[in-house]
């Protein structure tokens, strides 16, 4: 009984349905999400700006070393030092679902590709698991392989992105002797416990060495990601946007020579993996010795969601009916973590639960005056809400920002209503404890940690541990990324072992030939994933074209604005409950930077393509910020 | 003296694709063994390792890199061209502008400024811009744009193989003649 507040059961099978006698399973009332924390409501903010001089509005816009537009409002009590509202803003539409409608299908895979310049690839591979499930398509094992190679590929070049580029900073010498002069000096003398691991003897040393742009670290993660990148660039082609990937597999040509010269580069990450992970430790135990209050630095309720990626050649069969099944055999265990309990790793569960509401985003209710619910259920029979993907249009609505009403272009997906989280570390957590990764020599699941055993390299074979953590807050969360880069390469190489071997055997073959159906209306889903974690896309197919697309990325669970319930968002309910521990009491001074590591360690990715409205609120142009403009108006 | 011919912007995003189409047609052209024509529209953090990559004592000694770019108070279509003086912006900028290029963000003044931050770009840059009028999807050019887009392959021709030409220039911050009009400009 994984659902708490849709009245969703299920029967002995273990079918879902609808709980008998509730009028209307799905209105705002009949679920409500029980134990959520709630936004002060905006008169009674307003109230005590009014009364209090020390409570004063702080806006960080454009919230920068994020990719893609985010701005982040703010109310303070600087007296308490603590925050009162928290806002998360995506300041710009995303218009994917709508210029994917009535378009062949196969176009999604370059089109939706361009919503990122990070990860591009990520959607292009969900885009074409969504059409091999919607046409009956299934990949041969080596594209399967290759594809999950091509994914953990992606990972390498994105985690150290993040860690030593995008959040890193935060934690440099050249942010904290600023804002805590205090801990600098305190770092200076402290020894740094996995200095045998990473070099640095100081924890001030290593914070001198992520100052941005001439700091080693930084300078060592921005050539990681050349290494990541030529290696996905030797089976995919092109980087961030592949040609290669095609529904039923890859259009690349797999040979000995380009997985050995795949390799080369793949074994870097080893003991970069060591290092980061000693890094990340390292940081994260002298800040909570120093002052434990930066354990609430960015600290939620531990409700994270991730549909999990790699699949097993053997299990994945591209069907709905199937995913429950080929979803519990992939290398990184989907699964909904609720209040840091895992209750399901069912994606047929899971996909059921979500919803979207659009009460606080530039958008038009779809549902409701009568309209039909379009899929009352999914696939197999389950029970779908009308804020499903599937039921979902997208209706842009611009207007002017209020906190009231309408304040982001982002919406508010829930899972059995409740604001869940998606990044790398759900991964990790939901394969830690679920136990069902595949045999391997590399990765264990303990069911309350992960054991990474990394290879010999410079440095000697050892064997990492991350650990589910007691509190969940911005420093586990780049914790978390730092062993996942293990986690991740780890995955890598058992994939290429198994690919090698396929190779071995004369088995070249990465793609099944495919025709889109120009008959009839089929639905597909692509499960995957994004560095960042959660990623799916809904698709619909009508006599050929595409009759609804709908995109759930990671960063939209994340930054996605207060709902209905006045439940935060992830980001909103992780500045909430940021203490202000910065050394100052001049509001002049303030740099926000505990606000801003409580945000930036969701590693937040803004979807960058704007599209600019006129009043009547249709799409006139565009300006593309991606890495290619290959967007039609809609 | 190796020279590195260069286009930047966007495919299919019409005006803001001329660096892109120049590049594409000067390809087609016969050169001389030490001028190298390429699309670098992508990662500029990716663009200053390739340029890296070059071998000691082969390294680019200049560049002329060409693209569109939104200036503001220039007619559609107008070129403007000058040798950067390679003055960078704030930290805080360039440091803006390394997370735009990881992030997938293409734009001559980020190119020229994440190269020249980490070293990779040779001291002569020669820079060709070109003011766009639209930018939606599409393949063709605005009108005022088209009109030029010739003007600009043989300027970028000339600036690459004359090395006299490209000293008559003059040194101009990123941007060049739009606020203090000394450089060469047509259109």
């Amino acid at each position: 009984m994984c659902f708490k507040n849709l009245p969703i059961e299920f029967d002995a099978q273990g079918k879902p349905f609808l709980r008998a006698g509730v009028a209307n399973p799905y209105g705002p009332s009949s679920a409500m999400p029980r134990g959520a924390p709630a936004q002060l409501t905006p008169d009674r903010i307003e109230d005590l700006l009014k009364r209090n001089g020390f409570i004063k509005d702080l806006d960080f816009d454009p919230v920068t070393r994020v990719a893609g537009a985010l701005a982040f409002h703010t109310v303070v009590d600087f007296r308490a030092r603590k925050v009162l509202e928290a806002r998360s803003v995506a300041t710009l539409f995303r218009g994917y679902e709508v210029i994917m409608v009535g378009r062949d299908p196969r176009d999604a895979i370059f089109i939706t590709s361009r919503a990122c310049g990070v990860c591009g690839g990520v959607h292009s591979v969900t885009s074409a698991m969504a059409i091999e499930m919607a046409i009956g398509c299934v990949p041969p094992p080596l594209g399967i392989l290759i594809r999950n190679i091509a994914l953990a590929l992606e990972f390498l070049y994105d985690h150290p992105l993040h860690l030593h580029l995008l959040a890193g900073p935060d934690y440099s010498a050249a942010m904290v002797g600023p804002t805590n002069p205090s801990l600098l000096d305190r770092a200076r003398s402290a020894p740094a416990p996995h200095a045998e691991i990473h070099g640095f003897r100081t924890i001030g040393e290593l914070m001198e060495d992520l100052n941005p742009l001439s700091g080693k670290l930084y300078l060592e993660a921005l050539h990681m990601t050349r290494v990541a990148r030529e290696a996905y660039v030797l089976i995919c082609g092109k980087y961030p946007h592949p040609q290669t990937i095609v529904p039923g597999g890859m259009s690349s040509t797999i040979t000995l020579t380009v997985m050995n010269e795949m390799f080369i580069r793949l074994a870097q990450f080893f003991d970069y993996s060591k290092k980061l992970a000693a890094i990340w430790d390292d940081l994260t135990e002298f800040f909570y010795e120093a002052n434990p209050a930066y354990q609430q630095v960015g600290a939620r309720r531990a409700n994270l969601i991730d549909t999990g990626i790699f699949d097993d050649p053997q299990a994945y069969d591209a069907t709905y009916a199937g995913a429950a099944a080929w979803g519990e055999r992939r290398w990184a265990t989907p699964g909904v973590i609720v209040d840091g309990q895992l209750v399901t790793t069912d994606l047929h569960a899971l996909n059921i639960g979500v919803e979207e509401f659009v009460e606080h985003s530039y958008y038009e209710e779809w549902s409701g005056n009568g309209q039909r619910q379009r899929f009352p259920t999914d696939p197999v029979g389950n029970p779908l809400s009308p804020y499903h993907p599937w039921n979902k249009v997208t209706k842009p609505r611009p207007q002017g920002q209020n906190w009231k009403e309408k304040y982001t272009w982002d919406t508010a997906p829930r899972w059995d209503r409740q604001s869940m989280e998606a990044g790398a570390y759900a991964r990790l957590w939901n394969t830690a404890v679920a136990r069902k990764l595949p045999q391997n020599p590399f990765i264990e699941s303990t069911g309350t940690s992960l054991k990474l055993r990394l290879p010999k390299g410079a440095l000697p074979e050892l064997e990492l541990e991350w650990k589910v953590p007691a509190v969940w807050n911005a420093f586990e969360r780049n914790r978390a990324r730092a062993y996942c880069t293990g986690f991740t390469a780890l995955i890598a190489l058992n994939n290429w072992l198994a690919a090698m071997e396929r190779l071995k055997q004369g088995d070249t073959r990465t793609s099944t030939p495919f025709e889109i159906p120009q008959r009839g209306e089929q639905r597909g889903v692509g499960f995957w994933g994004a560095g960042r974690g959660y990623l799916t896309h809904h698709l619909t197919l009508d006599r050929g074209a595409v009759a609804n697309y709908q995109i759930l990325t990671p960063s939209t669970w994340n930054a996605s604005p207060t709902d209905r319930w006045r439940q935060p968002g992830p980001y909103e309910e992780a500045v909430l409950n940021t203490p202000l521990l910065e050394e100052t009491n001049d509001p002049e001074k303030f740099k926000g930077i505990d606000v801003l590591r409580a945000i930036r360690s969701f590693d937040p990715c803004m979807p960058c393509t704007t599209h600019i409205h006129s009043d009547a609120g249709v799409i006139t142009r565009e300006v593309n910020t991606c890495a290619c403009g290959i967007d039609d108006e809609a | 003296m190796r020279v590195i011919v260069a286009g930047v912007g966007y495919r299919n995003l019409r005006d803001h694709s001329v660096g892109v189409t120049v590049a594409d047609r000067l390809l087609d052209r016969r050169w001389a063994s030490d001028v190298v024509v390429e699309d670098l529209s992508y990662n500029p953090i990716a663009v200053g390792q390739r340029l890296e990559d070059e071998p000691a004592g082969r390294r680019f000694t200049r560049a002329v890199v060409v693209g569109a770019v939104e200036r503001g108070g220039r007619a559609p279509g107008a070129v403007t061209a000058y040798r950067w003086d390679g003055v960078l912006p704030s930290d805080e900028e360039i440091q803006r502008a390394v997370t735009e290029a990881v992030t997938g963000v293409i734009a001559l003044d980020n190119t020229l400024v994440v190269t020249r931050h980490f070293g990779a770009l040779p001291d002569d840059v020669v820079v060709i811009e070109v003011e766009p009028g639209v930018q939606e999807f599409g393949e063709s050019f605005s009108e005022p744009v088209a009109r030029v887009v010739d003007q600009v392959c043989e300027l970028v021709v000339r600036l690459a193989t004359d090395a006299e030409a490209s000293a008559r220039l003059p040194r101009a911050a990123l941007g060049g003649m739009v606020s203090a009009p000394r450089a060469w400009s047509a259109g």
